[in-house]
C-alpha cells in the first residue's frame, strides 16, 4: 500500500483498500495497521493523535508513559493500544487489526 | 433527517467587528481578550477537557476552527447524512451569558445574530439560525428578540444553561413574553458554566471535565422545575423550551418527585392549575445528544417512553464537538425514528413539508 520509507517512527498513513479506511502506523519502527472504525461509536479512529497515557497509580498521582502507543479516536477521545487494537479501558472491547507485512521496501496490509 | 444542534463557528471574533456598533466594535478590537488574539470574550468554565472538546477529524483543510468551514459541514454532516434541515447553535454565542457586562454581552450577542444572518443562513437553504440573548440583560435582550425575532430563517431563541438564577426565576420574564409574542421556542443549550454564572452544585462544583460532563442535566433539572415551578407557561401558554446537550434519561424521574412533592404542597404555587409533568409534556423539548447509554438497552428504553421521548424528543448530532452522535447509531427505537429524527422538529420549528433542494456546495 505505501513504501517503507512514507512511514517513519511517529508516522501514520490512512488508506482505503478494497472499500475499507485502514490506518497503518510505525510505532518505534514496528508497523501496526488498524481498521478505521472505532468499536466505540463507529468514528474515525485512525484519524485521531498518537498519544501517551497516564499509567495506573495507586498513589494518586500522575505518571505519563507510553508515549506514542495510543491512538485516540478523532470523535470521543476513546484510546487504543496501536499494537493490539484493544482499547484501555475494557481490553474486550478492541478495533480490528490486520497482519503488516513488508516487501521489497514496500508496506503490505494483509485483509 | 433534521439536526436540532450544529456548531457553526467562527475561526476568529474578528468577524464581528462590522457588526458592532463603534464602542463596542473598539472594545472587541482593542480590549482584553482573556483566550488570547482572536477569541470571543467571555468566561471559561473551570472544567477543561484534557484534549480539546472538538472532534479532531473536524478540522478544515485552511486550518480553521471545526464548524467554520461550510464546505467541510456540508461534506461531513449535511450532505454525509441526507440532512434535510441544521438548526445552528453558534459556537460560543451564548457564553455572552458569563460576562458581568450586560451591555457588551448584549452587544456582542446581536453581532453574532447579524453574523449568523448574514454570513450563514443565506449560504444553504437547508440552515436556520438561533437568535442569541444574554440572559443577564432581560431588557436587552427582549429587545433583540424584538429586533430580529420575525426573521424567516432564525427559528428560535437561545441561551446558555449555566445561568445566575434557574430560567423560572421572575428576573427573566421580560425575556420569554417576547419571545411568546414573537412565537418562537427558547432553547437552553449547554454551556455559559463560568463567570457570573459560577454557581457550584449543593454540594460544590466537580473537579474532573468527565464527571462535570456527566453532570451536564445538573443545569437542566434546575431549569425544568424552575420554569414550571414559577407558572412561565401559565403566564405564556405559547411557550416551549428546548434542552440543548442536557441529556434525556434523567427528566421522567425528575417530574414524578416534581409531581409528588407538588401535590403535597401546592399551596406554594397558586398560580399553577396542572401537574408539573403535565406541564413538561406540553412544554418541554429536548434533544437526543448526548444520549446516555446504559448496558441494558430496555433501561433506556424506559427511560425514553416515561417522558413520550417518541413526541418529546429531538435528533441532534452537536457536529462538530467530541460528543457528537452519529445518525445512524444512536439508539432511539426504530419506530420512533420518523418523529424523533424529522417530525418533531418539523412540527416544533414550523419547517416546510417539503425540503428544498439541496444547496449545491
Amino acid at each position: 500500500m505505501c513504501a517503507k520509507s512514507e512511514l517513519a517512527p511517529g508516522d501514520r498513513v490512512v488508506v482505503e483498500l478494497d472499500e475499507v479506511s485502514i490506518g497503518v502506523f510505525n510505532v518505534g519502527g514496528q508497523l501496526y495497521a488498524l481498521r478505521d472504525h472505532c468499536p466505540h461509536k463507529g468514528g474515525a479512529l485512525c484519524r485521531g493523535p498518537v498519544t501517551g497515557t497516564t499509567l495506573p497509580t495507586r498513589d494518586f498521582s500522575h505518571a505519563y508513559g507510553r508515549a506514542g502507543e495510543i491512538i485516540r479516536c478523532a470523535w470521543h477521545g476513546w484510546e487504543f493500544e496501536i499494537a493490539s487494537g484493544r482499547s484501555l479501558v475494557d481490553p474486550r472491547i478492541r478495533a480490528k487489526t490486520y497482519p503488516v507485512e513488508v516487501a521489497d521496501g514496500q508496506v503490505y496490509v494483509v485483509i | 433527517m433534521i439536526d436540532c444542534d450544529v456548531h457553526n463557528s467562527w475561526s476568529s471574533s474578528e468577524v464581528l467587528l462590522p457588526y458592532l456598533d463603534p464602542y463596542f466594535r473598539d472594545v472587541l478590537a482593542r480590549g482584553e481578550l482573556p483566550g488570547g488574539r482572536d477569541s470571543f470574550p467571555h468566561a471559561h468554565r473551570p472544567w477543561l477537557h484534557p484534549e480539546g472538546f472538538m472532534r479532531t477529524d473536524a478540522v478544515p483543510p485552511d486550518g480553521g476552527a471545526p464548524g467554520s468551514n461550510y464546505e467541510l459541514l456540508c461534506e461531513q454532516l449535511l450532505d454525509r447524512y441526507d440532512v434535510e434541515f441544521a438548526i445552528l447553535t453558534g459556537g460560543e454565542a451564548i457564553e455572552v451569558s458569563t460576562l458581568a457586562n450586560p451591555h457588551l454581552a448584549s452587544a456582542l450577542a446581536r453581532a453574532a445574530n447579524d453574523w449568523t444572518v448574514a454570513e450563514w443562513l443565506p449560504r444553504d437553504p437547508r440552515l436556520r439560525g438561533s437568535l442569541v440573548v444574554a440572559p443577564q440583560d432581560p431588557l436587552g435582550a427582549a429587545e433583540e428578540i424584538r429586533r430580529l425575532g420575525d426573521h424567516p430563517d432564525l427559528v428560535q431563541v437561545l441561551v446558555s444553561s449555566g445561568a445566575e438564577r434557574p430560567y423560572g426565576d421572575p428576573f427573566y420574564h421580560s425575556i420569554w413574553a417576547a419571545a411568546s409574542e414573537l412565537d418562537l421556542p427558547v432553547a437552553v443549550h449547554l454551556g455559559g458554566q463560568g463567570g457570573v454564572n459560577a454557581n457550584p452544585t449543593g454540594c460544590g462544583p466537580p473537579t474532573f471535565f468527565w464527571e462535570a460532563h456527566a453532570l451536564l442535566c445538573e443545569t437542566g433539572m434546575g431549569h425544568v422545575a424552575s420554569l414550571i415551578a414559577h407558572g412561565v407557561f401559565e403566564r405564556f401558554p405559547n411557550l416551549r423550551f428546548v434542552l440543548i446537550e442536557c441529556g434525556v434519561a434523567w427528566l421522567g424521574p425528575l417530574l414524578w418527585r416534581l409531581d409528588a412533592d407538588y401535590k403535597a404542597l401546592r399551596k406554594e404555587t397558586p398560580w399553577l392549575r396542572r401537574l408539573p409533568s403535565e406541564y413538561a409534556a406540553d412544554h418541554i423539548r429536548l434533544t437526543t445528544q448526548p444520549l446516555e447509554q446504559p448496558r441494558d438497552e430496555r433501561h433506556l428504553q424506559a427511560a425514553l417512553e416515561a417522558i413520550d421521548g417518541e413526541r418529546t424528543l429531538l435528533f441532534a448530532t452537536d457536529y462538530p464537538h467530541w460528543d457528537f452522535d452519529d445518525p445512524s447509531r444512536v439508539g432511539i427505537p426504530p419506530a420512533w425514528r420518523e418523529r424523533v429524527f424529522s417530525e418533531n422538529a418539523r412540527d416544533l420549528y414550523r419547517l416546510p413539508a417539503k425540503a428544498p433542494v439541496p444547496g449545491e456546495c
